[in-house]
């Protein structure tokens, strides 16, 4: 079986290679990229089963990365995990209007961002 | 020709009366005026003097006439004075208002003003001056204090203005710390984790202390955070119904292993019934973890730990008890304060950096409550911290409700500030409750005068209840900082009423609650809580219990004010506060059909009588009671229930 595809935007180069070395880990295809406009391009092009989104993004912050595939039809089904250090509640109130899936804040237990990768789209 | 000398003599008789009048006329102007005002001659001898001239040398008029500045006055200043002379009679100017020190007779210093004009003889040359100076000091007095105040608060505001800075600028350095540092943590654990390639138990056991530290690091930044966002009062509380007996029983569960690892015992303490009670349950498991972690700090091996929870009337006390080393006497009020050094001998030199208290006492207070600790070297210590119960316990009138509702109406913030001393019962004796009363609203409108200035409509007392120590106070548009600051002030002043009076361990409860307007009134009620009592019964269940009248007074806003709503009850923390014409018994089980907000159906909920109180009206007469329930047995479901109602509620 092809394994399931993840695509990884996160502008901390060296934190998207530790993520990627664990989701690979766990059999994952992972795909990285580190701007909002590369994140549209490469869900476009890629197609992944499930996009993790960090938020302070250059280009286009990841609100509306989220909002702009949430809110088209070909895209609205993948889902989007939402990846940040802000932990207060206007922030999860946010992603929840821009009809993010899930929201993960940074420093994370590896455990939470795999079970919830799990969640939505098994091993 | 006699009868035009006769008519002559006449005319200057009549001539000289009528400038006698005049001179009279002047004389008196002179007189009365307080400035002091002289004649001077071309030689400077004084011609004329009013009375405020001589009263100021403790002489009289006719004394100093034909003197001049030398005989009169010290040489320094004469020799000044008559300087000023001779440039007014030599260039004809004229000195006006000029400004000068004096030394009055009596060696008080002063400020006076003086102005000089020539005086012209009838060919035009200078004859002479006329002086007038008047005393100023008291003018130079009340614009120099204007000065001070004005420069005292620049530096206020520049104090304040450091102080957020530094607060915004631990929140900034806080957050750029915490990526790295999470990009590090990420790294060890992958090598750790065996992700990048095989590693020996050596290795990773170095691996894994180096992420012990990296743990101990971001703790110490979420520490700096939560420091950050109380002092900018940025830190918000996610209020929930939660059952307090659980969570202590849970805290002291979490550090048993570290406690049994030191040989230590670590008990707790809990009362007969369960108490639940509205709080952010995240905080109040930080705040018992920073006592904890504290007392085993501090506490030798071998030594004992007790956590205990006590139901006070109309609050909770959570204490933690230890055995440890102690805190020392000039150490004691310094606890609270964040990054406290010890002195030397006290044995808490060691561990830490001093956070932990600092923050637990922000939580605490954020709730409602108060913390305290009590120590004694080489015997242990004990620390305290209670939260209320029954929030609003001060009922508010139809007439307030309307007057909030129409402040809040024009988009004004307001704050409704109750304050209760919680022990007054116990001090009753030295201080009866109609002298309270009165005392009371001194220091409330010295406290408010004195933060928000002397305008009567920015405050109201809306009411003070003596006989329980309580009063209440709304504050429209007024912000958050404003109202903490009346808060501390007036719990400063009046611990320093009762100290006055000899009367120590007292304590107050100060609760602020705002009331916001929320663009959304439709869906997002204006109030803290509108829950309001449908019905109560006694007895253990509907059937068979007997249905007791009520009036419920209480204001809690909602932005149309239904007829329905003015039955409402108040938000209370893990209880319901109401008015009620029926004397209840406390202790007694209750049912009461709840009303929530956006729920159809009541939520019918047992309770226990807390505590009655008599309301009395006129002529000393008892109609109403005043009624705290908490409630008991609460399921799963009716929590949850309780919870979403909260959610929507702005606290």
């Amino acid at each position: 079986m092809k394994n399931k595809k993840i695509l990884l935007v996160e502008d901390e180069s060296d934190l998207a290679y530790t993520i990627k070395i664990r989701l690979e880990n766990s059999s994952y295809d992972v795909v990285t990229c580190g701007d909002g406009y590369d994140a549209l391009k490469k869900a476009k092009e890629e197609k992944p089963d499930l996009i993790i989104l960090d938020v302070m993004l250059p280009k286009i912050d990841g609100y509306k990365v989220c909002r702009m595939l949430k809110f088209d039809d070909k895209y609205k089904h993948i889902p989007i995990i939402i990846f940040t250090s802000r932990a207060d509640d206007a922030s999860r109130k946010i992603a929840d209007e821009v009809k993010a899936d899930s929201y993960i804040t940074k420093p994370f237990e590896p455990e939470t961002l795999l079970s919830a990768i799990k969640g939505f789209i098994g091993e | 020709m006699k009868k035009t000398n006769k008519r002559k003599d006449r005319h200057q008789a009549d001539g000289l009366a009528q400038l006698k009048a005049k001179y009279e006329l002047l004389k008196e102007l002179m007189d009365q005026i307080p400035d002091v005002i002289y004649f001077k001659d071309r030689k400077g001898r004084l011609v004329m003097v009013n009375k405020a001239y001589a009263r100021g040398l403790g002489l009289s008029p006719d004394e100093v006439i034909g003197k001049t500045d030398f005989d009169i006055f010290p040489r320094e200043r004469a020799k000044k004075m008559v300087e000023d002379d001779w440039q007014v009679m030599v260039t004809g100017q004229t000195i006006v208002d000029k400004l000068e020190r004096a030394t009055r007779p009596d060696g008080v210093d002063n400020y006076v003003s003086t102005t000089k004009i020539p005086r012209y003889d009838k060919n035009g040359r200078i004859s002479g001056l006329i002086g007038i100076t008047r005393d100023i000091t008291h003018r130079m007095q009340v614009k120099q204090l204007e000065e001070e105040k004005e420069k005292t608060k620049k530096e206020l505001d520049v104090l304040q203005e450091i102080n957020r800075l530094k607060s915004e600028f631990i929140s900034i350095v806080s957050h750029e710390l915490r990526t790295p540092l999470a990009i590090i943590k990420d790294t060890l654990g992958v090598v750790s984790d065996g992700l990048a390639g095989d590693v020996s138990d050596k290795q990773k056991e170095l691996l894994q202390k180096g992420d012990t530290h990296i743990v101990r690091l971001q703790h110490l930044i979420d520490g700096l955070l939560d420091i950050s966002r109380i002092e900018t009062g940025r830190l918000k509380l996610h209020y929930s119904l939660i059952n307090l007996n659980e969570l202590i029983i849970d805290s002291a569960d979490f550090f048993k292993k570290l406690a049994q690892e030191r040989g230590i015992s670590l008990k707790y303490h809990l009362p007969s019934q369960e108490i639940n009670i509205f709080v952010d349950a995240e905080r109040i498991i930080q705040i018992a973890n920073n006592l904890l972690n504290n007392a085993i700090k501090f506490t030798e091996d071998g030594g004992k730990i007790a956590l205990e929870l006590k139901a006070l009337q109309d609050k909770v006390r959570i204490g933690v008890i230890d055995t440890g080393v102690g805190i020392s006497r000039q150490d004691l009020p310094k606890i609270f304060d964040k990054f406290t050094q010890f002195s030397k001998n006290s044995g808490m030199e060691r561990k830490g950096v001093g956070l932990g208290l600092s923050i637990a006492r922000g939580l605490v207070e954020k709730h409602g409550g108060e913390i305290w600790a009590e120590s004694k070297l080489g015997v242990g210590t004990k620390i305290y911290f209670t939260l209320p119960r029954f929030y609003s316990i001060n009922i508010l009138n139809k007439n307030i409700r309307d007057e909030i509702n129409n402040l809040v109406g024009t988009g004004k913030t307001v704050y409704l500030i109750s304050l209760s001393i919680v022990n007054y019962a116990e001090i009753k004796v030295k201080i009866p409750s109609k002298k309270l009363s009165v005392d009371l609203r001194n220091i409330i409108e010295y406290v408010f005068n004195s933060v928000i200035g002397h305008s009567s409509e920015n405050f109201e007392i809306l009411c003070i209840d003596a006989k329980r120590g309580e009063c209440s106070v709304i504050l429209p548009g007024a912000t958050e900082e404003r109202a903490n600051k009346v808060c501390s002030l007036l719990k400063e002043r009046i611990e320093n009423y009762f100290r006055e009076s000899n009367i120590r361990n007292i304590f107050i409860n100060i609760g602020r609650l705002p009331y916001f307007l929320k663009k959304r009134i439709k869906d997002f009620p204006l109030a803290l809580g509108n829950f309001y009592i449908k019905r109560i019964y006694i007895g253990l269940n509907k059937r068979g219990a007997k249905r007791v009248s009520y009036r419920v007074e209480i204001g809690v806003l909602s932005a149309s004010d239904e007829a329905a709503s003015a039955h409402t009850v108040d938000i209370s923390h893990g209880g319901i506060c109401f008015v009620c014409n029926k004397l209840l018994e406390a202790n007694k089980q209750v049912t009461i059909d709840l009303r929530l907000p956006n729920r159809k159906v009541p939520l019918a909920i047992k309770g226990r009588v807390a505590w009655v109180s008599p309301i009395e009206e006129a002529k000393g007469e008892v109609h109403k009671y005043k009624v705290g329930v908490e409630f008991i047995d609460l399921k799963r479901k009716e929590r949850n229930v309780f919870k979403e109602s909260f959610k929507r509620l702005n606290m």
